[in-house]
């Protein structure tokens, strides 16, 4: 048939290139973003928002393929259907899914939530299309009319190309900026339960934490790093010799967004590991804060990330790289990931920052919340979001054991932030 | 509601803190409503059984080829002769690949001796089929060879955390050494000249697994190639 189009399909970006080549028979790099309103969800008008937002949100309907040289992505035959929540969050993506769409819309009671296979987008990324869905929900359940700002988009407008670009290859250095780095101590606990993740919420008022960040003059994400870094330091302190022990390090995903004129809603994030060592002798929390902010704005300067960017863009442009088939390329992908990629830090604190909603949605809106799983070998994970003045931060664990958890919520309330738990168990 | 050790506010209704487990006393406990869970109690289905149906479509498969072979066979020559060869290694490619794919975590400290016996096994029936004289001299000490280096390099490498380098730099050693011990069978079985290929390979084979094990006791060289060779 001549007057049919043809399906869409695009390259993976730089940062996506890594996900389809680690992912394991348990376990991949899925995330997830939710949305908790004042009432319950209609799954029906959800499906019909999922399905209205498929022409404006081009990169997020697809599935993942294997070509020869490289995976890509295709256009999905249709939008995936929305489906009621699991007993936990990131229920594991199987290929047979990933092969279907890399994007999954969930529902229960009033939240809302999409997961996502990280080859489709970061969280920067996929908060605008969760907004643009909201929105787009609540204009078909409650006839509200939300303009297009604060990162909700227009579903009657065309995509824009630099929407669907990767930026990693744009704002990528000439020379690429080497960065050796120390490995990190490794948090204590295997996977001991299966495919099941633990999750325990703590639910914050914003406006607490932002104080308690400003009296020890730094951001949100350093104070958190900074007292994260306090608890997993006494942990090694109680459970390794002073002379074996290892630096503490916390990776923090920087929004290039920020930095760069950039609009696309692929990935363009890259993390940076700020740290101490603890050999080196004891730290107090103003002390870490003063160091994690120095090391986070010396390593998150527009030149610097250029030249990271390069570092990671250099070998997807070298020839003989593209050359080699993919079946050969996954596997030694795979061993760099295993010797180096989770190594570098004991666990993330991914922080979405404050999120603004356009006037008319907010009053139809509780709460927001973002997850992140855990990584193959390391057993926890921290993400968190501000929305309607709440901070969900989101701990999540493949282990038994909530001492970490427990040392990080127990802290904050000594600092005197209320915390209100909530759990998954 | 509060927990009374760690300070952090419970969900109503919580009858333990899920940080540290201290049970929850509260006299007002069952005046308000308990909050809602925040997550279903709905499980994803985990498809399991989907490859267990595609590994018994893949037996019946390879079991009705076997026989098609053997019905054809005997049907044109009147005897087993060529699909002989197709059953004996048919039954290894299964015992070898596929064995493995009906099980949760297949170890291969036990599907790995499991190959190199089936292995040995096909050799053996198709020597006796042949009526070859090599299996014993030859085929048997060469398979053994490979199976205990195959065996030896997984297990060193599973249960020995430390000193990869010194551990291959070893193995590339041994392999040299088993190039000139599997000519040496080579050269009793089929009466073929001594170190003829076999000298350079076990050379190839020690010079690298020497400088890896040097490599291992200087630690400066250790961390220049290191930063060299990190991929």
């Amino acid at each position: 048939m001549g007057g049919e189009r043809s399906k869409i399909w695009m390259p993976l970006d730089n940062a996506a290139l890594i996900f389809p080549a680690i992912r394991r028979k348990n376990w991949n790099n899925v995330f997830r973003e939710s949305v908790t309103l004042t009432e319950a969800v209609n799954p029906v008008l959800l499906q019909q928002a999922v399905n209205e937002l498929m022409p404006r949100f081009p990169s997020f309907y697809l599935r993942l393929r294997r070509g020869v040289f490289w995976y890509y992505l295709e256009e999905v035959e249709a939008p995936p259907l929305v489906q009621e929540d699991y007993a936990y969050p990131l229920t594991f993506m199987t290929r047979g899914e990933m092969g279907r769409c890399c994007l999954r819309v969930l529902y229960y009671r009033n939240r809302i939530a999409v997961e996502f296979f990280h080859v489709l987008s970061d969280g920067g990324g996929a908060m605008v299309y969760l907004k643009t869905l909201t929105a787009r929900y609540l204009a078909l359940r409650y006839g509200a009319q939300i303009p297009p700002t604060d990162g909700v988009m227009d579903v009657q407008g065309h995509p824009d190309p630099e929407e669907l670009e990767d930026s990693f290859q744009r704002y990528a250095a000439d020379h690429p900026a080497f960065c050796p780095e120390a490995e990190a101590y490794r948090l204590p606990g295997k996977r001991e339960l299966g495919r099941f993740t633990g999750l325990i919420t703590g639910v914050i008022p914003a406006e607490s934490l932002r104080a308690l960040a400003h009296r020890y003059g730094c951001t949100v994400t350093v104070l958190l790093s900074a007292v994260m870094v306090e608890c997993v330091l006494a942990m090694q302190e109680e459970q390794v010799p002073k002379k074996r022990q290892k630096p503490v390090k916390i990776t923090v995903p920087v929004d290039l967004r920020r930095l760069f004129p950039s609009r696309t809603l692929r990935n363009f994030v890259l993390t940076v590991n700020p740290g101490v060592d603890p050999r080196l002798g004891a730290y107090t929390l103003r002390e870490l804060c003063d160091t994690f902010t120095h090391q986070l704005a010396a390593e998150t300067t527009p030149q610097r990330m250029a030249g990271r960017i390069a570092e990671n863009v250099n070998p997807q442009r070298n020839g003989f790289m593209k050359a080699v088939p993919v079946i050969l390329k996954t596997p030694v992908m795979r061993a760099v990931y295993d010797r180096r990629g989770e190594k570098l830090g004991c666990l993330n604190v991914s922080n979405l920052g404050a999120q603004g909603l356009p006037a008319a949605m907010a009053p139809y809106v509780e709460r927001m919340e973002f997850i992140i799983g855990v990584q193959y070998s390391y057993p926890n994970n921290c993400s968190l979001v501000t929305c309607q003045g709440v901070t969900c931060i989101n701990m999540i664990r493949s282990t038994r054991s909530t001492e970490l958890e427990r040392r990080f919520f127990s802290r904050l309330v000594e600092l005197g932030v209320p915390v209100s738990i909530e759990t998954n168990e | 509601m509060y927990c009374v050790k760690c300070g952090v506010r419970l969900r109503e209704g919580a009858k333990a803190c899920p940080l540290c487990g201290t049970p929850v006393w509260c006299p007002e406990a069952g005046e308000g409503a308990p909050e809602a869970a925040p997550y279903s109690e709905r499980y994803p289905v985990i498809r399991r059984q989907e490859r267990l149906t595609i590994m018994a479509a893949l037996t019946v498969a390879l079991l009705a080829a076997m026989v098609a072979c053997c019905s054809i066979c005997l049907h044109t020559t009147g005897r087993i002769g060529w699909s002989f060869y197709v059953l004996v290694g048919t039954v290894t490619f299964y015992l070898v690949f596929l064995l493995p794919w009906w099980f949760k975590n297949p170890h291969p400290m036990v599907f790995v001796p499991v190959a190199f016996l089936s292995l040995c096994l096909m050799l053996l029936l198709i020597c006796g089929y042949t009526g070859g004289h090599w299996f014993w001299s030859f085929a048997f000490p060469l398979t053994g060879i490979v199976a205990v280096l195959t065996i030896g390099a997984i297990a060193l490498f599973r249960y020995v955390k430390r000193g990869a380098i010194f551990i291959t730099g070893g193995l590339l050693t041994v392999c040299g050494g088993a190039c000139l011990l599997i000519e040496l069978f080579q050269h009793l079985t089929f009466h073929t000249p001594m170190f003829t290929w076999s000298i350079y390979a076990a050379v190839v084979f020690a010079l690298f697994g020497g400088f890896l094990l040097l490599a291992g006791m200087i630690r400066p060289l250790r961390e220049h190639l290191e930063r060299k060779f990190f991929l």
